[in-house]
């Protein structure tokens, strides 16, 4: 054990990366992706403000983030250069895939973006409103046919909290899963489903063009740009939205953790984040401190017994 | 590879004896892995389970078809396959797998360059992994450096860009 | 005629001196590659896709066009002179062009089949521009279900179409989709077949699986075959021009291969491998000079070179307008058109339409270029032939590592201090896997195949019965699936009858050379 412990340690000594990186931010999924636009936009941000003087960014792909996740929390321990970048799909896909290490394995710093998750019609279906639907729902659940990206994830999760704020089964939803709202979108197109349910980016040009009737989104604020209420507003009880994050390494002091708070900080309050957001369509819902612990532990749980219920996790 | 058969004349092909084996016992993890499944109570006329039955079925049909065809012996011809070469060859993977997270890119892709220019027949080795460890270092600085790849880097990575451990 | 502005305006798109310079870049690679035995186009798309994701979208697409086109071109040339097909479609060429090259008639064969891959080339890239646009009107009404019945098309005639033997074929297909099934379901969001393993939640990675079979495969394979090691050089001798009398055996074999290729090609049915072979068998009946073939007839290099390139470009049809890969190099670039978020299909054509049709456009710019590298260069290439082996595979080997360790090569799996990547292993064993499929016949595309097929055809079919809820009647309601379910059924019938007249001498003689 201790021969083992040694050789850890010396390994751990040629890690220790020279002093030329401030920040390493790890984008937990392939590159392109949503996370790793993210952490390439901080990347820049940082640079270009001059916060920090050199970021790299690594790309660990696969399982909804977990396996970056995991790898994120055993390796960078206590190191308070380390930052990973994460979001709302990862608080499902740590329960559905039974990962071994949760976002409680790492020092959530603060929440940037987030989408609001919209629910669609093509222009011909005869359902107009968000009352309509919940009617079909409720004459015969399963002949509602929704599509939207993969199973578990926030559009899963929100046809499934949907189902329960009208007092329905949550898995007697017919949910047919895509790899994206993308995807889905030519079987809505189409007809071949009843609804679909996803990023109200995926659907954003389809619903200018008129191809699509945008009948509610799932944050508690309207969405600008969009003439369509919340599903809050249309009377369904349920506030759910595609949020992006970046955490810290586990194990680092109170003093390192506000450091690293100010420098995020700094950064997504600076004119080439801004930019960056307006450019790329993202809505800055930035939180931090006690307030974004308590929305996060707040998500944690609803996601939790939502995926129960949907039958999902057990 | 001895099969114990009886014809003299038309001797069953051994190795499709052994590939027909694989495929069955490919067969039957797939089968036992999804025996195991928890199936979530959602509305799914056709679940996860039915795609893995229905391979997993195809490839006993397709291990009985390999057994058939090794009996007729019509398998094609093999050539005769000089097995040391592929010994060097997995041998530089296996070294470059071990040494990469210690030795960095180019050392491990050294080992691996050396042990592939010996299994073609060039040696020495000594002189292979020099030359392959630059080559090795010349693409990990462009690919790394130039084009933000995230490859690992080692103790000569680090002495050669930033001058030190 | 919307189809000549979209193509129009593509077309200036892909003269910009940024887009050219990509389509030079692919195509000057593809044809090396082509030209170096044991890698293809396949292969270094796949290694290109980590490095490209920075790049711009539209760029690298082009680029890995040129490539696929490229590869289909140099091919040829070692086919030609050294009698080792650089890629399965060229099998038929090496039966009358080495024949050519030994008798010093290796220019003439050479500059046909350049120039013929050119003219199916041009032909198939215009068909494909025209042809498009109808596929995909007919397309955005397809339902799961009809999708399910291509796939069902696909996975029929990719491994019925490997020659005498649909056992082997229909072994490898099945390996790729038994992999296939690794992973998180969609639907469920159930883990499958993974083993408790991390990595393999996400399924295994399709490039890491093509680079292995491909690279590692052939290597393994190369330098364990002791006939290979030593493979001649034919000199290129005499006159490096046709002949009058080889324009007029040429031209008509160039425009049969092209209106063979082409529809095999986009018919989600078998690669360009099937294309040649079914050129060759033409040429030879609608030769005036039967008694020549065997021993370098020069219409059995015209056809099908130009066949195979025909077919390159059908390929494209059903990975642009149903984003549906029917050969290994289109599975790649589907990964590619993933990795930039785009989605081939339908869709793509209506959402994307600037960079689809600047896609097609540089297409035909980039047969100009080849055509230009190809004949007077020829000589360029042909020394490529002469980098000695040990350097030319410790470098391919190199490349292959780097690639995978670039895209998905995190340090996941750790024995005490020493962590490993596990991409890395997965690399290894299914190197070993392409080795073992080479060295007892198996084909290796339907491997690739399979895997990506596999999962689609799954989530098809799943879908098609969500939505109809559990009536399995809903996968013959529509028209669509109902024909295309008699032309599977055609295509399982047709090499039985053929064979049955007589015509499966060559299929299987094609079976023999290939090992």
């Amino acid at each position: 054990m201790n021969k083992l412990l040694l050789a850890a340690l010396v390994t751990g000594a040629l890690f220790t990366p020279a002093l030329a990186a401030d920040y390493t931010i790890m984008a937990p999924a392939g590159p392109g992706g949503g996370w790793d636009q993210t952490a390439r936009t901080m990347q820049d941000a940082m640079q270009t403000e001059g916060i920090s003087g050199n970021v790299q960014v690594t790309n660990v792909p696969g399982a909804g983030g977990t396996i970056g996740l995991a790898q994120f929390a055993t390796q960078e321990n206590g190191n308070p250069n380390a930052l990973i970048v994460g979001g709302y799909v990862m608080v499902g896909a740590i329960l559905t895939n039974m990962s071994p290490v949760s976002l409680d394995n790492v020092t959530p710093i603060a929440r940037l973006t987030g989408e609001a998750v919209a629910l669609v019609v093509p222009a011909n279906s005869d359902i107009m409103t968000v009352d309509d639907l919940v009617a079909k729902l409720k004459a015969d659940t399963g002949a509602v046919a929704w599509a939207g990206g993969s199973a578990g994830g926030v559009d899963h999760i929100a046809a499934g909290l949907i189902a329960k704020a009208v007092g329905l089964d949550p898995t007697q939803v017919n949910y047919i899963a895509y790899s994206g709202g993308g995807e889905a979108l030519a079987a809505i197109l189409g007809g071949q489903v009843t609804v679909g349910v996803s990023g109200v980016s995926e659907f954003a040009s389809q619903i200018e063009a008129g191809e699509l009737r945008l009948l509610a989104v799932s944050t508690d604020t309207r969405v600008p740009g969009f003439d369509a209420p919340t599903l809050m507003e249309a009377g369904v009880d349920v506030a759910v939205q595609n949020w992006r994050m970046v955490a810290a390494a586990p194990g680092i002091t109170d003093e390192q953790k506000a450091a690293i708070t100010a420098d995020v900080k700094a950064m997504a309050t600076s004119a080439t984040w801004k930019t960056a957001l307006e450019t790329k369509g993202w809505v800055d819902t930035y939180l931090d401190g006690d307030a974004f612990a308590a929305q996060l532990a707040a998500d944690t749980e609803a996601t939790e017994a939502i995926l129960k219920d949907i039958g999902l996790v057990q | 590879m001895t099969t114990g058969s009886s014809s003299r004349e038309r001797r069953p092909d051994g190795a499709a004896l052994v590939i027909a084996a694989i495929l069955a016992g490919l067969a039957v993890v797939i089968f036992w892995q999804t025996s195991q499944m928890r199936l979530p109570p959602l509305q799914q006329r056709v679940g996860p389970t039915v795609f893995p039955y229905v391979i997993a079925s195809g490839l006993v049909l397709l291990a009985i078809g390999t057994v058939v065809s090794a009996m007729r012996g019509s398998f094609p011809e093999r050539s005769k396959d000089d097995y040391a070469p592929i010994f060097w060859i997995i041998g530089g993977l296996v070294g470059q797998i071990m040494l990469l997270s210690v030795a960095g890119f180019s050392i491990a892709t050294g080992v691996l360059f050396a042990c592939t220019a010996k299994a073609f027949g060039r040696g020495p080795i000594w002189q292979t992994a020099l030359i392959g460890a630059v080559f090795s270092f010349v693409v990990w600085f462009i690919f790394a450096k130039g084009l933000q790849l995230s490859l690992p880097a080692g103790p000569l990575e680090r002495l050669l860009t930033t001058g030190s451990f | 005629m919307e189809t000549f502005d979209l193509l129009a305006q593509g077309l200036i798109s892909a003269l910009q001196v940024h887009n050219l310079i990509y389509a030079l870049i692919g195509v000057t690679l593809g044809t090396a590659v082509g030209v170096l035995p044991g890698i293809g186009p396949a292969l270094t798309v796949a290694l290109l896709l980590p490095v490209t994701y920075k790049l711009d979208p539209a760029g690298s697409l082009i680029m890995f066009a040129g490539i696929y086109y490229g590869g289909m071109y140099g091919g040829s040339t070692t086919s030609i002179l050294l009698n080792t097909p650089g890629e399965s479609a060229s099998i038929v060429t090496a039966l009358e062009g080495n024949k050519m090259a030994r008798q010093g008639r290796g220019g003439p064969a050479l500059a046909t089949a350049a120039i013929g891959s050119f003219v199916a080339g041009l032909l198939a890239t215009l068909g494909l521009a025209f042809i498009a646009p109808f596929v995909v009107k007919f397309a955005l009404a397809f339902g799961p279900w009809d999708y399910f019945a291509l796939m069902v098309l696909a996975f029929v005639t990719v491994s019925a179409a490997f020659g005498d033997s649909a056992l082997r074929g229909l072994t490898a297909l099945f390996i790729g989709l038994g992999l296939g099934l690794i992973g998180i379901d969609l639907q469920t969001g159930q883990t499958r077949l993974a083993f408790g393993i991390m990595d393999l939640l996400d399924g295994i990675e399709v490039t890491t699986m093509a680079v292995a079979l491909f690279a590692i495969g052939e290597t393994l394979k190369t330098a364990s075959d002791r006939d290979q090691v030593n493979a001649e050089v034919t000199a290129v001798k005499g006159s490096v021009w046709m002949t009058l009398e080889d324009w007029k055996r040429s031209w008509a074999a160039w425009l049969r291969g092209t209106f063979i290729g082409f529809p095999i090609g986009a018919m989600p049915a078998g690669g360009a491998d099937v294309a040649s072979f079914l050129s060759y068998s033409a040429e030879k009946s609608f030769s005036k000079k039967p008694e020549e073939f065997g021993h370098g007839a020069i219409e059995g290099v015209a056809g099908p070179e130009a066949a195979n390139n025909a077919s390159a470009a059908g390929t494209l049809v059903p990975l642009l307008t149903l984003g549906l890969p029917t050969t290994a190099t289109a599975a790649i670039m589907l990964a590619g058109f993933q990795q930039f978020g785009l989605q081939p299909g339908p869709l793509l054509f209506a959402n994307n339409a600037p960079l689809v049709w600047a896609l097609i456009a540089s297409l035909l710019v980039a047969n100009f270029m080849l055509l230009v590298l190809n004949l007077p260069l020829i000589g360029l290439w042909v020394r490529l032939l002469t980098i000695p082996k040990h350097w030319l595979y410790a470098g391919i080997l190199t490349f292959a590592t780097l690639g995978t360790l670039g895209a998905n090569g995190a340090m996941s799996m750790g024995f005490g201090p020493v962590r490993i990547s596990f991409e890395l292993v997965l690399l290894l064993a299914f190197g070993v896997l392409g080795y073992l499929l080479r060295r007892f016949g198996y084909p290796i595309a339907p491997v690739v195949v399979g895997l990506i097929l596999g999962p689609m055809a799954e989530q098809q079919l799943r879908r098609a019965l969500a939505i109809s809820q559990g009536d399995l009647l809903v996968l013959v309601q529509s028209p669509v699936s109902i024909v295309l379910y008699v032309v599977a059924i055609v295509a399982v019938g047709l090499p039985v009858i053929m064979r049955m007249r007589g015509k499966g001498g060559v299929l299987s003689q094609l079976a023999t050379d290939e090992d």
